[in-house]
């Protein structure tokens, strides 16, 4: 199991899904799947860091196992204010440029990514549940790490 | 990520190279910003070296679309490919920007 605990704030967003990465990457996952992970689990980053603590701080941790052979659970744990993202509706995907919401999308895109999402609360903590059912590499390349890319 | 601006006749093309994410997509919104203040109106997006955007990067977009609209100008995506072209599709911004794979279309 991967397990990493970090302030809740941008500045540590590469370290948590660099360290994802490379966690899947002993696994063996597709660099297709990976991608689409670390975009769901970047939003749910970013909505902690942005939205979890208001005027305070706190940390942010990040847990990642496998549940049985071919599926693997991350979950995002933080002691902010209550959110359930899993209530938050859909975008109007189809609305033009001038009446597109700018906002709204981060959760779209871990609804789109992930197997299945749950959300509790218990004892003044978030526990968002992703679980995605994995996709082994077929030897369609080596990954890029973000860390090569000029980021 | 790294941007790279390039001004042709009719329009600015502005290559998104490397990773953009929630940390990098305020430098893209800031240089977005700064050429509609310089008065571009038709900007192109090349995402032709980009290997992953994230909500905060299709926001800077459409934030920058809106404000084009207001002025008749228009933002235009070139090249979208691979994990960037399926973000794009998921969001339905493939169907509410024009989106090009030949640069000279675009320009045109």
């Amino acid at each position: 199991m991967l397990s990493i605990k970090l302030k809740a704030t941008l500045a540590n967003l590469e370290e948590f899904t660099n360290s994802v990465f490379e966690w899947l990457r002993s696994y063996d996952v597709s660099q297709k799947q990976i991608m689409s992970i670390e975009l769901a689990l970047e939003e749910a980053l970013v909505n902690v860091c942005l939205y979890a603590y208001q005027e305070r701080t706190g940390d942010v941790e990040v847990r990642c196992l496998f549940v049985d052979d071919d599926r693997f659970l991350i979950e995002i744990i933080d002691s902010g204010i209550p959110f359930d993202v899993c209530t938050l509706p859909t975008p109007d995907l189809k609305a033009c440029i001038a009446e597109r919401k700018i906002g709204g999308l981060g959760v779209h895109f871990i609804r789109k990514m992930a197997t299945s999402i749950e959300y509790h609360r218990k004892d003044g903590f978030n526990i968002l549940s992703l679980t995605f059912k994995a996709v082994p590499d077929r030897g369609t390349g080596m990954v890029t790490l973000r860390h090569n890319t000029g980021n | 990520m790294e941007l790279m601006v390039r001004k042709e006749e009719n329009a600015v093309i502005v290559s998104v190279i490397g990773w953009m994410d929630a940390v990098a997509a305020p430098q893209f919104d800031k240089r977005l910003e700064t050429l509609m203040e310089e008065g571009e109106t038709r900007i192109i997006i090349d995402f032709k070296d980009l290997e992953y955007i994230s909500s905060a990067g299709l926001q800077t977009i459409l934030a920058a679309a809106k404000k084009m609209e207001e002025v008749n100008g228009e933002i235009v995506l070139l090249h979208l490919k691979d994990a960037v072209k399926e973000v794009f599709e998921i969001s339905g911004f493939d169907m509410i920007f024009r989106v090009f794979d030949d640069q000279d279309a675009a320009l045109a």
